[in-house]
């Protein structure tokens, strides 16, 4: 098992989120969007190579900006 | 007793179109977060009593992260808990996402009422809800709607009386996802379903390659589209029912009116070659009216029509995560995107818009963007119909003067203000096909919204300037102006007039240059400019309350600097 951030992983890869950096705010924010500690996503697509991460989290597709995908530290499956 | 009913739920659940099924009354509707930027108010009759029912904007849960959730929240603490209702709109293709606002509510000891909306939508995308499992799991009523078509909304209304409060307590959102995934286990059954061309073109709209090129042949067909309908009306209806059925009538009933003085100069103008001609003579019954419905009017259907469809399937979210990258680069995000497509129609709803923006820098950056950059559809039609006859290159021309300042002011801006750009982070929604009559309705509406705003402001402005022109009180303005206008601008000193009504209208303003005879090169620079200069008056209100007076100024320095520059560096280029 491998810790990396959700912009290393490749598209359509399965991953589980370990831990969101970045402070209780943007957290707060995943968490109510449904993205939290244990729940497991599907990267979908990174455009270009500073551009956002659009991920999959149970029936909701996500767009996340390149930082803040950074921030969110998965275990690959 | 319910004193009011608020109607609450996450993002692009479609509680602007449960709010216009309850009470009547319209409102614009898109599919994508955010389309709610103000406050819509209405009444329903609730037995014999009239209540106000409240569309709240949309909220992931009561703990509000941003501008707008705050709103929400605070709003829903005004009246106590016992005299209001909370009408829970939910988006039942996603179910668990939404609980987590419901069970917070419930906790909260509010009145909810579940509404399960786009239950149509959820069964085509093979997801299955026991609504009576759930009303029973959460003790609360829950109504499946499809609020589109009207199903469900009459229960809806009905059941409104059985919310009650019973508060329980409270749960973080970690523990609150656990007992949600509980109820979804007992409640939802997925069938799993080959995807449909519908989830392929959703998957590949948002992938670099295929999005790209997705993204290009829908903004090459949009403006295709716009360009070759708004023709086609003005070519098949409006010249057609000016020139031969208006033209004439007026020419029949001014026949009699041997003298030629002020009424006459002000309703009809001047005859050009004893002839009315709409596009020269200046009249409140003559030029105004032919500028709004016969060269505005075409295209803002055209552009409108383009613009709701892709609202409503839900593309722009799509184009939103395309332009993220270049966006940053001038300190926005890709959602900015909206904005800046609703100024493209009229830079006021732009402007309101950038409300979905968070940080003030973000709103300054995009608002002087909008303002500067952004030509509204009317500009357009008239840029269009003044320019087009001497070749595209013109109008393009205009377009890549504009995209390029759009360009090197963002930069500009995102180096130098100080302030914070917060992170992009947007649900995608799936592409939904509303029914036709949604997209007529809210068509109407827009288009309602345009006349109602402009024609007033056309007809005046053209008997104001008429009055200032017979009386000569211009003479003055221009004389003051004129060196800068000729001198740095290299435009006939009259040109100042309509610049200075650029003030008032755009549309009517590049119609003031209209008999002025001006060469190619000149139009061009004139039109540039009056896209750059100050925005119309009505832009001018929602930009003060937008960035209070501090923030109007200096969006406004640097409106006056760039025309300045942009104006004297096309006249080098383009004329010497």
């Amino acid at each position: 098992m491998k810790k990396t951030s959700l912009v290393q992983i490749k598209a359509d890869e399965k991953a589980k989120v370990l831990e969101i950096l970045g402070g209780t705010n943007l957290e707060s924010k995943l968490l109510s969007m449904g993205v939290y500690k244990g729940k497991q996503v599907v990267k979908l697509s990174h455009i270009g190579l500073k551009g956002p991460v659009v991920i999959k989290s149970g029936r909701s597709i996500l767009a996340l900006g390149h930082s803040v995908a950074e921030k969110i530290i998965v275990e690959k499956e | 007793m319910i004193k009011k009913i608020y109607l609450i739920g996450n993002p692009n659940v479609g509680k602007s179109v449960v709010f216009s099924r309850l009470t009547g009354v319209q409102v614009i509707s898109s599919n994508y977060p955010g389309t709610t930027v103000e406050i819509a108010k209405g009444y329903l009759i609730l037995g014999q009593e009239k209540v106000e029912v409240v569309d709240l904007p949309g909220t992931y849960s009561l703990d509000p992260t941003s501008g707008a959730e705050e709103v929400a929240v605070s709003l829903l603490k005004e009246l106590p808990k016992d005299q209001i209702a909370v009408i829970n709109i939910i988006d039942s293709t996603n179910l668990e996402r939404n609980l987590l606002l419901t069970v917070q509510l419930i906790e909260e000891g509010y009145p909810v009422v579940l509404c399960m909306n786009m239950c149509d939508d959820a069964g085509h995308r093979g997801v299955y809800i026991d609504f009576a499992k759930l009303e029973e799991l959460l003790k609360i009523p829950v109504i499946a709607t499809c609020a589109l078509t009207g199903q469900g909304i009459k229960l809806l209304t009905e059941r409104i009386n059985e919310a009650i409060s019973a508060p329980k307590p409270g749960l973080t959102h970690q523990d609150r996802w656990l007992e949600i995934g509980k109820i979804i286990e007992q409640v939802q059954r997925l069938e799993h379903r080959h995807h449909t061309f519908r989830e392929i073109l959703e998957d590949a709209s948002v992938r670099p390659v295929t999005g790209l090129i997705m993204a290009v042949g829908i903004i090459y067909a949009a403006f295709k589209f716009v360009r070759f309908a708004g023709e086609g009306i003005i070519s098949r209806i409006t010249d057609p029912l000016f020139m031969n059925i208006y033209r004439p009538l007026l020419e029949k009933l001014s026949a009699p009116w041997q003298e030629k003085g002020f009424f006459f100069h002000l309703l009809i103008g001047d005859l050009i070659s004893g002839k009315i001609d709409f596009k020269q003579s200046l009249g409140v019954l003559t030029t105004a009216p032919y500028i709004e419905f016969g060269m505005v009017l075409p295209y803002v259907i055209s552009f409108y029509f383009i613009l709701c469809l892709l609202e409503d399937i839900g593309y722009l979210p799509r184009l939103a995560v395309l332009l993220d990258n270049l966006l940053h680069r001038l300190g926005l995000h890709g959602y900015a995107v909206i904005p800046v497509l609703l100024g493209f129609g009229c830079n006021v709803p732009g402007i309101l818009s950038t409300r979905v923006l968070e940080s003030k820098r973000e709103r300054f950056i995009a608002c002087t963007i909008i303002s500067i950059g952004v030509p509204c559809v009317p500009l357009q039609a008239m840029i269009f119909g003044l320019l087009g006859k001497f070749g595209g290159w013109y109008v393009s021309g205009v377009y890549l003067v504009l995209f390029a300042l759009v360009i090197i002011l963002g930069v500009i801006l995102n180096r130098t203000l100080t302030g914070y750009s917060p992170e992009f982070l947007l649900e995608i929604p799936p592409y939904r096909f509303p029914p036709l009559l949604m997209l007529w309705k809210k068509l109407y509406l827009r288009i309602k919204g345009f006349l109602v705003e402009a024609l007033p402001v056309v007809l005046l402005g053209v008997c104001f300037i008429n009055i200032l022109l017979y009386f000569k009180l211009f003479d003055f303005v221009t004389a003051i102006f004129a060196p800068v206008i000729h001198g740095l601008f290299g435009l006939p000193k009259e040109a100042v007039v309509a610049l200075a009504i650029g003030f008032l209208r755009k549309d009517v303003a590049v119609g003031m240059l209209m008999p002025l005879g001006l060469t190619a090169n000149q139009l061009f620079i004139g039109a540039t400019l009056l896209a750059i200069s100050f925005p119309c008056i009505a832009s001018f209100v929602v930009l003060a309350k937008e960035l209070g007076i501090k923030g109007l100024i200096k969006s406004t320095a640097i409106m006056v600097t760039i025309s300045i520059i942009v104006g004297s560096a096309l006249h080098f280029l383009v004329l010497h």
